[in-house]
């Protein structure tokens, strides 16, 4: 579903190169929950934003979905992001202007889709996050939990094949990080891929493997002594 | 189409929404207007007179002393500018086209009718007349040598042969077949009508007093202090007989005083005299169209930058779900269209009261729904074009801006 191989991020100044993913190597299968953790400045968010097709690579392959992405142009990396993945943010973002039902009919319209597909997905996809009552409201009057809910629901409401999620439970407190997170595991029980970048080593260790990164290139754990206590496999 | 969510987006923003299309409203209201306004100055301006105005001097001259008659002193003028170097033909007369002062009569044909009969502008002159104008005789015949009398100042001007236009002609004999006939001017004897031109304007650019191109011209020298000579120079001699007319005629009478701003002038500065206002309230009305544009588009372009700023992780978040470079784009183009189309409604309702207003309070014409049209397409289009730039920034805003921290 997603590989990496050998794959390299630069940033240039006039007088300095800065590494921020180096040798970088990952393999996720279809169906499968990875847990990314690091350190703050590892590359875990510069992987995930590379992965998204948020940003490009200098070197190196990535294949989404069976698909060499380095040589596609703005408008494919913009259908393959609307298409195929579903993002999560830590900060949620929703758009404050739009309420709740605009909000997860967003990728959809992109895709141009026709209305009443539309409305189905989105009344499903915000049965599925609990929320459907909700349509109506805008994110200001929303708990962060059920903002997280929302943009679950948006990221879900495009069926995507893969779902990244970037410290999704970063700005919740721990009783709406334990929901959102238990909506995550019941969405990959359901079969979804989902990549999750996160620092916090509990939420990692809900998730089937974790691969860790230090530095910009991923690890083997087993070699770390610092990280033993944490499991390599998820609970499922 | 991206129009319901940017409606609802539009609603969370009624300050800067409805500023900016309350100023497309105004800017459209008076642009409307003061566009209208300018073409109807420029239309007048370029109002022809019948004339040849090209090589043609007029003359504005005043005798000074009280000798018993100036008919003499009329005669040795045109004789000095006929006389000139590169001069085709000069006459003397009351009044021409663009003077912005002259004489008016009545015609009619019943002399003993009590009504005034139809308004005419009246000119003096001679069989040099028609020539020096370079005005076109589509009927008739010009003025004979003889026929030309000298008018005292107390006399009631008349003469049994008079040329006329063919306005004046269709206006009192509508059915044709003018020439030959006669007429009577206010109250006066007589006149055959000899002659018609093809048109020759009033002095007057307003008609408030003769309505219509509607000019009698009569052989007749008025005996009086202040003259006008016209004078009609050869091509490429009008610099050189501009130069040489002051000289010339203080050089066969002193007695004289040719003002500075009205003596010798060439057609084009009475053309410029006589539309000055016009041409001032044109200019005037075109920059302060194009002032309200330029705030206008100002106000747009900064509004829509304020918004795209604002909005900067908005718009990632768009590109991160899959809007395309041309997504945000049109989202922001549409967004000032539906604001602007609010606005141009807006001022459609306006720029027709105003006109309502002007026409009621100032006499003015009524706003053709044309300038109307003009103007909505203008603002549109002007909308369109000031969010452009605002538009291409925020298109180019980049997806991971989506994952960055405000």
């Amino acid at each position: 579903m997603l590989k990496m191989t050998h794959l390299a991020k630069v940033y240039r100044t006039e007088v300095v190169e800065t590494y921020a993913l180096r040798d970088f190597n990952i393999d996720v299968k279809e169906g499968e929950f990875v847990a990314v953790t690091g350190p703050s400045g590892s590359g875990k968010t510069t992987f995930l934003t590379i992965a998204g097709l948020l940003e490009t690579f200098t070197g190196g392959q990535y294949h989404l979905d069976g698909v060499e992405v380095s040589q596609l142009d703005d408008n494919a990396r913009s259908r393959i992001r609307n298409e195929k993945i579903g993002f999560i943010f830590q900060a949620f973002n929703l758009i404050p202007d739009l309420n709740v039902f605009d909000n997860v009919e967003v990728p959809l319209r992109y895709r141009g889709m026709k209305a009443a597909e539309r409305k189905q997905r989105i009344m499903d996809a915000l049965e599925r996050v609990g929320l459907a009552s909700r349509a109506k409201h805008y994110p200001a009057e929303l708990s962060g939990g059920q903002q997280q809910r929302v943009a679950i629901a948006r990221a879900l409401a495009g069926s995507p094949r893969l779902l990244l999620a970037d410290e999704p439970t970063g700005n919740l407190d721990t009783q709406m990080a334990r929901g959102v997170m238990e909506l995550l595991e019941e969405i990959h029980r359901e079969g979804a891929t989902i990549v999750m970048v996160t620092h916090d080593p509990e939420l990692a260790a809900r998730a089937q493997r974790n691969v860790h990164v230090i530095d910009g290139q991923v690890v083997d754990l087993s070699e770390e002594p610092r990280f033993h206590t944490q499991p390599h496999v998820a609970l499922s | 189409m991206q129009i319901k969510p940017i409606l609802s987006a539009l609603r969370r923003h009624k300050a800067g929404t409805i500023l900016i299309a309350l100023q497309i409203a105004l800017t459209l209201a008076i642009v409307c207007n003061a566009l209208f306004i300018v073409h109807e100055r420029v239309d007048k301006v370029n109002r022809t007179t019948g004339l040849d105005e090209t090589n043609l001097i007029a003359i504005g001259n005043d005798y000074v002393g009280a000798p018993e008659t100036f008919a003499p002193l009329m005669k040795t003028d045109l004789q000095t500018l006929r006389s000139l170097p590169g001069v085709v033909d000069a006459y003397v007369t009351n009044a021409y086209p663009l003077r912005q002062g002259g004489w008016s009569t009545g015609v009619q044909t019943d002399p003993d009718s009590k009504k005034e009969g139809i308004s005419t502008a009246l000119y003096f002159g001679d069989d040099h007349a028609l020539k020096t104008l370079g005005v076109r005789l589509i009927a008739g015949r010009n003025f004979n040598a003889g026929e030309t009398q000298t008018v005292k100042r107390e006399q009631q001007p008349g003469s049994p042969q008079i040329i006329v236009t063919k306005a004046l002609a269709d206006k009192v004999f509508p059915d044709g077949n003018a020439l030959g006939k006669v007429v009577y001017l206010a109250k006066g004897k007589p006149s055959t009508i000899i002659g018609i031109v093809e048109k020759l304007t009033s002095p007057w650019i307003e008609n408030n007093y003769v309505d219509g191109d509607y000019v009698v011209i009569m052989p007749v020298i008025f005996d009086s202090s202040f003259q006008n000579f016209l004078v009609r120079t050869q091509p490429g001699q009008e610099d050189a007989v501009f130069k040489a007319i002051p000289q010339a005629l203080y050089a066969v009478n002193r007695m004289r005083v040719l003002p500075e701003k009205l003596g010798v002038r060439r057609f084009e500065d009475v053309r410029a005299r006589a539309y000055e206002a016009d041409r001032g309230m044109a200019i005037l009305m075109s920059v302060v169209c194009g002032v309200l544009l330029a705030i206008t588009a100002a106000g747009i372009v900064g509004l829509s930058s304020f918004w795209v700023g604002q909005r900067r992780k908005q718009i990632g978040v768009r590109r991160a779900l899959g809007a395309r470079r041309s997504d945000i784009l049109s989202y922001f183009m549409t967004e000032n269209f539906l604001i602007a189309l609010v606005g141009v409604v807006v001022g459609v309702v306006l720029a027709v009261g105003l006109s309502q207003w002007m026409f009621t309070h100032f006499e003015m014409k009524r706003l053709s729904l044309t300038y109307v049209g003009i103007g909505v397409v203008a603002l549109l289009a002007l909308g369109q074009a000031a969010v452009f730039a605002p538009a291409l920034r925020a298109s180019r805003v980049s997806p991971v801006e989506a994952t960055r921290s405000v």
